[in-house]
């Protein structure tokens, strides 16, 4: 394959590639570039580079934007519904992975289930029912509901990864006297740890990003997440364009840097429903 | 020993079945009943039993929603064609190894991280009547009036595309996967059979793609008739131009949550919406999972 | 001795009852406001220390983004929450609250200067059942007038030293705007806003003004009539003076261009006033009613209240609550708020600071008539905003006529609106 002349086929491919990443890379870099503007020079010169290079915009942003506040909270409500989705989905995936029992198939059905219905389809419902529980406007409601959507899918890919395990590992623990919960701690869950970061990616980049559930049941405006913030923002500063673009930038940056020094893992775990590892 | 292994079998199952009970199936199935009522705001009125799907399915609700239903399908349609064929096409390239591999598989897969509100915010400023760059760059060409977002015949197009812009990645990923998955010996043998690389991919890799294509394919269906935080976003809670981006996510919001400067809602015509959108995301996704285990065991 | 005792007995009790009252009385009492007038929160802030200097009651005001209000409001109120005092919408987007029963009704008992408001303004704040729609929900806070405001130095410019007098020279005026190469009119179709306010200011002259609105309201007449479909016509047509690009003009973009001086004209309200000052403070902009079709003839101003000061039903402090809605309406405020926010004030005889508010104030006197669509047909989806703005940005489109889009409103509306059932 390697030694294959380059044909008119091959550079169409490669014209193709760089075409599209082309497309990737000069909208976010004309984005970087128009937060560095003052908005009169975004009007007139929408594609130049800024004369002088400037954090003005961020300035404003920061100030008025309360942005940290933002990050604080899609921080901590991403991070507590990881930790439920992790632990919950591991100890499910390793229950149906590892046993054999008549209800199996059932709960095989019953996640299933779970995945056909993501909660912007029962967003009444939920909202009826976070109310009167008392959740509503918290982020502790918004954690739950966000770990049980993320489960199903949890723990479909970790109840894989655990049936694919060799049987004598947890056996041979067993017959040392381990108890059960100490076979799949100490034994197991190590075993799936690259999986279970995997897993971790793929729940927690749509919770990360949600926009519906935070603008449905969060009403205090500190208790406000990035993309919701985000949109305050762009219903304040609707004619300055400058801080809009840097508004963006900064809601963007961080989770674009974490991708570039980890894409081998974003990648993987976020294909990760549909290629099966 | 038995009961012993049953009661570990609860607690390893109890948690992640109860979150899903209380948080996903108990709503699922109260949002089945509440379409059954009529509501004021929040508050449930009587039982009326079929009523809010009948108003639903006629004047006025049914054209909106028969609008709104056909742009679901549109997108499915737009995104099956634009988004996963070059998710296709740029698989197939990255398979074959080009020079700079990494980087383009890094850079395709980019925007899929970004949230949908980010993108949506972004292509609105690039598409903005006033200062948008596009729009600059088009009056420059001498198009003199370039709003696409404006026109109802390329509003909904715009979304689509940008909708595939972010989301380009993810297929061609899946179907990069899928391509590296087939044996080797596959094209061997139709090399030496004296094959063309079009015949290649059209007699080996399309069939032996088969499953990566059936979890795309269910996967775009579901995302296309959920479509919401995009047209929200980008064209506003009514689907600007005059409903041409409306979504059934979008009339479902605009009636159970109000319109922006309007409080008028309808809980239980949006509760109705819910259900019928269940039953075309279920039926759809449950008939194209019963598929896609006939091909993989044929596979 | 017995005696004595229960004596002394009562005077504990007594003694007792006074502490726990003094205890209540000392206690703070915080009120919490919730609004969507984000570019309002000093005046509020000011507004609660001097509540706070005469009553010893804290207000606490918090705005939200206004695209997002309803959906807090209405879920926070569903959920039993919400603050005390709710900054409501007027007319449906109240009657939708309190026909729920959110909110506490008032009379004129508890908050005796409801009496000077015209009754008119309090329709704005009274239900949609037929027992909501006696009582009163609120007390209104602004009246917002719709008009076109035009930018003079472009109109120097293009050479047009007086306003026209009548809409043919309204019109002329506009094709030699577009001719010096200046954009006649701002606003555009988007997202139909705009279009709603056009027809606001130039229908009610086709129409017939507030003789119609009675007719059409009480169902004598629909729609369908010769002078709304001329009114919607007359709209449609104006999109020839509309900016370059306009397909993709909604309501904040033609703002944004009017604000920095690319516009002759921009249709809108009152409520603009302030925005064009704090956002290009050299603007230099005035007011006109759409001129009427002939020399003399009788123009109209589309007028409504913008919303008001309402109190959650379930506040735990309904009498600090009231205290607070009687302070919001006196002349001490209104003054206030028409001189500091350059809005006009709900409360009847402010007087306004801004000349161009003032104008605004003393046209909406002469020529003031309800905003059709608003006042009289937001209550319930399919509303007539909603229809209209859809029906007139196809008609924009070309898709559609005045007298198709005249039967869809009427049909639309008809599934909510009784007297058009009949």
């Amino acid at each position: 394959m390697l030694r294959r002349r380059l044909s008119f086929w091959d550079a169409f491919l490669i014209g193709a590639l760089t075409v599209n990443a082309l497309g990737v890379i000069l909208p976010l870099a004309l984005m970087l570039i128009s937060a560095m503007k003052p908005t009169p020079e975004i009007f007139a010169s929408p594609f130049a580079l800024p004369k002088a290079w400037s954090l003005e915009n961020f300035a404003k942003v920061w100030e008025s934007g309360r942005f940290d506040l933002y990050f604080r909270n899609s921080i901590f409500i991403t991070l507590g519904a990881e930790v439920l989705i992790l632990a919950f989905s591991a100890m499910a995936g390793y229950a149906l992975g590892r046993f054999r029992f008549g209800l199996n198939n059932l709960l095989y059905v019953v996640f299933l289930v779970g995945l056909l219905f993501p909660a912007k389809l029962v967003l009444v419902p939920l909202f009826i029912q976070l109310k009167q529980m008392g959740l509503l406007n918290s982020h502790l409601g918004l954690i739950l509901v966000y770990a049980a959507g993320g489960i199903p899918a949890a723990v479909f890919i970790l109840t894989g990864f655990f049936r694919s395990l060799p049987s004598d590992l947890d056996n041979a623990a067993r017959i040392d006297g381990a108890s059960e919960w100490q076979v799949f701690a100490r034994v197991m869950l190590p075993l799936v740890r690259p999986q279970l970061a995997i897993v971790a990616i793929y729940t927690a980049i749509p919770i990360w990003n949600d926009f519906l559930l935070p603008l449905a049941f969060l009403q205090s405006p500190t208790l406000k997440t990035v993309p919701q913030g985000l949109s305050v923002f762009f219903g304040e500063f609707a004619t300055d364009y400058g801080p809009l673009f840097a508004g963006l930038t900064l809601a963007a940056l961080p989770l674009i840097i974490l991708y570039l020094l980890l894409s081998e893992q974003f990648i993987k775990g976020l294909t990760a429903g549909a290629t099966k590892g | 020993m038995r009961f012993q292994r049953n009661l570990w079998l609860v607690i390893f199952l109890a948690p992640a079945l109860l979150l899903m009970l209380v948080f996903t199936i108990l709503p699922a199935i109260n949002a089945l009943s509440f379409s059954l009522y009529s509501w004021t705001s929040f508050n449930r009125e009587g039982f009326v039993g079929l009523e809010n799907f009948r108003k639903l399915l006629s004047f006025p609700f049914r054209d909106a929603f028969v609008s709104a239903f056909s742009h679901n399908l549109l997108a499915f349609a737009g995104l099956m064609v634009i988004q996963n064929g070059l998710g296709l096409l740029l698989a197939y390239a990255l398979w074959r190894q080009p020079p700079f591999f990494k980087f383009f598989r890094v850079t395709v897969f980019l925007p899929v991280i970004l949230s949908l509100v980010v993108v949506g915010f972004l292509w609105l400023l690039f598409f903005d009547p006033l200062i948008g760059p596009l729009t600059k760059a088009a009056n420059a060409l001498g198009i003199t009036s370039f709003a696409p977002l404006g026109d109802p015949k390329y509003a909904l197009l715009t979304l689509i595309l940008v909708n595939a812009w972010r989301w380009v990645g993810f297929p061609t990923l899946v179907f990069l996967a899928g391509l590296n998955s087939i044996s080797e010996e596959y094209y061997e043998a139709a090399r030496l059979d004296g094959a063309t690389e079009g015949q290649v991919f059209r007699h080996v890799m399309l069939p032996l793609l088969a499953p990566a294509f059936t979890i795309i394919v269910i996967l775009t269906f579901i995302g296309a008739m959920e479509w919401f935080e995009l047209p929200y976003v980008m064209a506003g809670v009514s689907g600007n131009p005059g409903g041409a981006t409306d979504t059934m996510g979008l009339m479902f919001y605009r009636l159970a949550f109000g319109a922006a400067s309007e409080s008028t809602s309808n809980v239980g015509v949006a509760a109705a919406i819910s259900v019928v959108l269940f039953v075309i995301v279920g039926v759809g996704s449950a008939l194209g999972s019963l598929y896609l285990r006939r091909r993989e065991v044929e596979g | 001795m017995r005696m004595s005792l229960r004596t002394i007995g009562k005077v504990l009790a007594v003694g007792w009852a006074f502490l726990i009252a003094g205890m209540a009385l000392a206690q703070p009492v915080t009120l919490s406001f919730w609004s969507w007038r984000v570019e309002d929160k000093e005046f509020y802030d000011d507004i609660a220390k001097q509540f706070e200097k005469q009553t010893g009651i804290k207000v606490v005001f918090t705005p939200y983004k206004n695209t997002e209000y309803n959906t807090i409001i209405s879920s926070a109120l569903a959920a039993g929450s919400g603050p005390d005092i709710i900054h409501t919408r007027a007319y449906g987007g109240l009657a939708q609250l309190a026909d729920a029963g959110y909110l506490l009704p008032i009379d004129a008992k508890q908050v005796p200067n409801l009496n000077k408001f015209p009754s008119s303004l309090l329709s704005a704040a009274r239900g949609f059942k037929d027992d909501t729609r006696k009582k009163i929900y609120g007390v209104p806070f602004a009246t917002q007038s719709l008009g076109f405001f035009y930018n003079k130095d472009l109109l120097n410019r293009a050479g047009i030293k007086e306003l026209p007098e009548t809409w043919p020279e309204f019109k002329a005026a506009l094709a030699k705007i577009k001719a010096a190469g200046i954009v006649p009119i701002a606003n555009g179709p988007k997202d139909g806003i705009s279009l709603e306010q056009i027809f606001g200011v130039v229908g009610p002259m086709f129409y017939g003004g507030t003789d119609y609105f009675r007719d059409v309201t009480t169902g004598k007449k629909t729609f369908v009539d010769d002078g709304f479909i001329k009114a919607l016509e007359e709209t449609a047509a104006l999109k020839e003076f509309f900016p370059p690009n306009y397909a993709g003009i909604g309501y904040p973009e033609g703002r944004t261009l009017f604000t920095n001086g690319g516009a002759a004209f921009f249709v809108t309200g009152g409520f603009d006033i302030a925005f064009f000052r704090e956002n290009n403070p050299k603007l230099n902009f005035g007011f006109m009613p759409a001129p009427p079709l002939t020399r003399g003839g009788r123009t109209y101003v589309s007028t409504f209240a913008d919303g008001n000061y309402s109190i959650n039903a379930k506040t735990k402090n309904p009498e600090a609550a009231i205290k607070f809605l009687n302070f919001l309406s006196t002349q001490e405020f209104g003054q206030q708020f028409t001189e500091k926010l350059a809005q006009a004030s709900a409360v009847p005889g402010t007087k306004a600071k801004d000349p161009v508010l003032a104008e605004v104030i003393e046209q909406t006197g002469y020529y003031g008539t309800p905003y059709l669509t608003l006042v009289g047909f937001r209550y319930a989806t399919p509303t007539g905003t909603e229809l209209m703005r859809s029906g007139l940005q196809k008609m924009i489109l070309g898709q559609a006529t005045g007298r198709q889009v005249a039967e869809e409103m009427t049909k639309g509306v008809a599934t909510w609106f009784k007297p058009f059932q009949r």
